[in-house]
C-alpha cells in the first residue's frame, strides 16, 4: 500500500546550509544568448541559487547545517542514535558517507549510520526511516542529514537543465514527544520511468571511461553534455508529475481523515516555477500556504523542501502547525506526508 | 470545441489564433519548444481535463489529431 501513520514522533529541530556563491542566471550567459536566457527564467522562476566549490560536497553543508543545530539547541551528541545520510552527490563510492558524518561531528560509535540514495522524494522517506527507528523504541535522538550538490551534476551547456539546479544541505532532529500527535506518509515509486531522469554512465552498468566523459551534442537545440552528466526529459516528468501527485494528494488527505482546510503550509519540492504553480492552482491551494524558494536556490532536489521550511517558515514553527509535505522527481519516486510540528527549533541559515 | 482547442493552443504557444491551421504540423511551429510544450500539456489537463501518457501524446503530430483528441473525451 505504500501508506504509514506515526504517533507522538517528530522534527524537534532544523537548520539549513548553502554554499555562500550566488549564481545570477540573468548573467550566467556563458553559452546562451540573453534573452533566450530571460525566456528560461521566466518559465522555471529560478532566478539565483547557489553553487559549491571544487572542494565543497553535499557532506560539508550538511556538516556545518549539523554543527548549528546540535550546537544552538544543545544536544547532548550521545544521545544521537541514528544517523541517516540522504544524497546523490555522496563523497565516495564507498564508503557511505553518513560512517564520515559519525566521526565528523563527534557521534558515538554506537550511532547506526546508513545512507539513503534517493532524490526530490527523499526527505519523506528519511523521515519514515527516522520515525520508524525512533518508534522501534532504541533510538533516543535520530538525526537526518540532507545535502546535494546538483550544480556537479548537470551540463552548463544544456539550456534543459543547466539553469535550474542548486545545491544546499539540511539537518533536522528527530524525537519522541507528545506534541507531534499524529503523522501520516504515502510513498511510491515507477521504475519504468527511470530513464526519464538519469546519469547514464559512471556507474557499474555503464563504468566511467574515456568514452563517457566526452561531451556530446545531444539534440536538434544544441545542447551539449557528457554520459556522466545528468539527464531530465521535462516534458515526461512534468506530464508525470500533473497527473501523479495530485492523486496521491488526494488519496493521503482521505487516508489521515484530514481536512484540506486544516493544514497551515503545503511544501512541494521545488521542482521549478511552472511545475508547482501547475500543482497549487489544480489543487486549488492558496497562494499563502504554499511557500517557494525556487528563485533563489532553485532546485535542490532532496533538500528542496526542509530548506523551504527552513528559509519561508522559521518563525512560524513555534507554535502547533499542521504541514503537508509533497516530494516528487529522479526514480521516479513520489510520495506525500502529513506531519504536525510544534515548537520547532529553526536555525538561521549558514553560508558555507 | 474545435474553437476552443485552437484558441487555447494559440495562447499555450504565445500565437495568434488566426496564424492556426487545422492541417498543421504544430510541432512545426517557430514557437514550439521544450518550455511552450509544458503549456500544451498543462492546457490539455486543465482546460480539458485530459491527462495522457507522452507516449500517447508523440503520436498526435497536427492541430486535427489534438481536435480529434478533445472530442473524444
Amino acid at each position: 500500500m505504500g501508506l504509514l501513520s506515526f504517533h507522538n514522533v517528530g522534527i524537534s529541530g532544523l537548520a539549513g546550509a548553502v554554499p555562500r556563491h550566488i549564481i545570477n542566471n540573468y548573467d550566467y550567459d556563458l553559452y546562451f544568448k540573453k534573452e533566450n536566457i530571460r525566456e528560461i527564467i521566466e518559465k522555471i522562476g529560478v532566478k539565483e541559487r547557489r553553487f559549491a566549490d571544487m572542494n565543497t560536497c553535499s557532506s560539508d553543508l550538511c556538516y556545518a547545517a549539523a554543527e548549528r543545530l546540535l550546537d544552538d539547541m544543545k544536544i547532548n551528541r550521545e544521545e544521537i542514535d541514528l544517523l541517516l545520510f540522504i544524497s546523490q552527490t555522496p563523497d565516495y563510492r564507498m564508503p557511505a558517507t553518513s560512517v564520515i558524518l559519525q566521526e565528523r561531528l563527534k557521534l558515538p560509535s554506537s550511532t547506526i549510520t546508513l545512507d539513503i540514495n534517493l532524490g526530490c522524494s527523499a526527505f519523506l522517506y528519511g523521515l519514515t526511516v527516522a520515525y520508524s527507528m525512533v518508534t522501534s523504541g532504541g533510538i533516543r535522538k535520530a538525526l537526518i542529514l540532507d545535502g546535494e550538490t546538483r550544480s556537479k551534476v548537470y551540463s552548463l551547456k544544456d539550456r534543459k537543465t543547466g539553469f535550474l539546479f542548486g545545491d544546499g544541505g539540511v539537518a533536522a532532529l528527530i524525537e519522541k514527544g507528545e506534541n507531534f500527535r499524529e503523522s501520516w506518509f504515502s510513498l511510491n515509486s515507477d521504475g519504468s520511468r527511470a530513464s526519464l531522469i538519469n546519469i547514464p554512465a559512471g556507474g557499474y552498468r555503464k563504468m566511467s571511461s574515456c568514452e563517457t566523459v566526452k561531451e556530446k551534442v545531444v539534440d536538434e537545440y544544441g545542447n551539449i553534455r557528457s554520459d556522466e552528466q545528468g539527464y531530465m526529459n521535462g516534458a515526461d516528468v512534468f506530464n508525470f508529475v500533473i497527473r501523479e501527485v495530485p492523486k496521491d494528494f488526494n488519496k493521503l488527505l482521505e487516508y489521515s481523515g484530514t481536512n484540506v482546510n486544516l493544514i497551515d503550509y503545503f511544501i512541494f519540492h521545488q521542482a521549478n516555477k511552472y511545475i508547482n504553480s501547475f500543482l497549487a492552482k489544480k489543487l486549488k491551494l492558496p497562494e499563502d500556504k504554499v511557500p517557494s524558494t525556487i528563485e533563489k536556490f532553485g532546485n535542490t532536489s532532496s533538500v528542496s523542501i526542509p530548506l523551504t521550511i527552513i528559509s519561508e517558515l522559521a518563525n512560524k514553527l513555534s507554535l502547533h502547525k499542521r504541514l503537508l509535505l509533497s516530494g516528487f522527481g529522479v526514480g521516479l519516486t513520489w510520495g506525500t506526508a502529513i506531519i504536525e510540528v510544534d515548537g520547532c527549533y529553526v536555525g538561521e541559515i549558514v553560508e558555507v | 470545441m474545435k474553437d476552443k482547442l485552437i484558441s487555447a493552443l494559440a495562447e499555450a504557444l504565445e500565437m495568434d489564433s488566426s496564424q492556426i491551421k487545422i492541417e498543421d504540423n504544430f510541432r512545426d511551429y517557430d514557437s514550439y519548444s521544450s518550455l511552450t510544450e509544458l503549456s500544451l500539456l498543462a492546457m490539455l489537463d486543465s482546460d480539458f481535463g485530459i491527462e495522457i501518457e507522452m507516449k500517447e501524446f508523440n503520436n498526435y503530430k497536427t492541430v486535427m489529431d489534438l481536435v480529434k483528441l478533445v472530442e473524444s473525451r
